[in-house]
């Protein structure tokens, strides 16, 4: 039990700290919505019906299609992208999907690489970039799932205020929609680039993300 | 190799059934 949890200290500890900060949304989520009730002669709501409102949904999903979005654009930026000096880069002369021989794919493959690696066919193509796909695809999902649920708060914030309800195709050009997405995608998109390039001057002892301290400023894709 | 599997299926797990969720209060709510 204790080498499960150390082994997998990294996956499970910012799970829990998931988990406690989504609880932590929804309390703090549940009083900033009645403060506003409160301010425009609404109903108050209990914490149960806050957290199975269109309001929850919309704000967690919103967070979580962003995030996805980051990975998923670091993930595939990085094939053919480089930041020379920094860790986070591989080096200039990799740019691109590399050869097989660099991947281990194909008749490249050891005998402890993943089956799919091996095959040559379809399933080493989908296996190469199983991981884009999969950050890619919930980054997909969350943005559609926060349309949905944007879609039904800004509704239920209309009829609120006496205003017609609009159709889904109409939310997803509102500037509610909009204001929403770009909002975290900024942050996202700076977080990255700043990263990227921090990351080739200063150093975290210790830490994969970060260059050995001793490392040149030159030296890319180095990590220790 | 064995739990980091589970972790994986119980990250996906929790992705999938989240947006299962709130997808559900939209659509219910609309």
């Amino acid at each position: 039990m204790k080498r499960v949890l150390r082994d997998n200290g990294l996956s499970l500890a910012f799970g829990m700290l998931f988990l406690a900060t989504l609880v932590g949304q929804a309390f703090a989520g549940h009083a900033d919505f009645n403060d506003r009730q409160l301010a425009q002669g609404g109903e108050q709501v209990t914490l149960v019906d806050f957290v199975t409102s269109s309001a929850f949904g919309v704000d967690v999903a919103e967070n979580w299609q962003s995030e996805y979005l980051q990975f998923f654009l670091y993930i595939f930026g990085t094939v053919w992208l480089v930041q020379r000096g920094s860790p986070e880069s591989k080096n200039p002369d990799e740019v691109g999907l590399e050869s097989d021989r660099a991947q281990r794919t194909g008749r490249f493959a050891g005998p402890e690489s993943p089956r799919w690696a091996a095959t040559g066919d379809w399933r080493t193509a989908v296996f190469s970039r199983s991981l884009g796909l999969v950050m890619g695809g919930i980054f997909l999902l969350s943005w559609a799932v926060m349309s949905v649920a944007g879609w039904a708060a800004h509704n239920a914030e209309q009829l609120g205020q006496r205003q017609d309800a609009v159709s889904w195709l109409t939310y997803v050009g509102s500037a509610d929609f909009w204001n929403r997405t770009l909002q975290n995608w900024q942050s996202e998109l700076l977080a990255i680039g700043s990263m990227a390039v921090f990351a080739v001057f200063l150093r975290q002892r210790g830490s994969p993300e970060s260059k050995p301290v001793g490392d040149p400023h030159t030296t890319t894709a180095d990590t220790g | 190799m064995r739990s980091a599997r589970v972790v994986l299926v119980g990250y996906l797990v929790l992705v999938v059934a989240g947006l299962a969720y709130f997808a559900a209060l939209g659509v219910l709510h609309r």
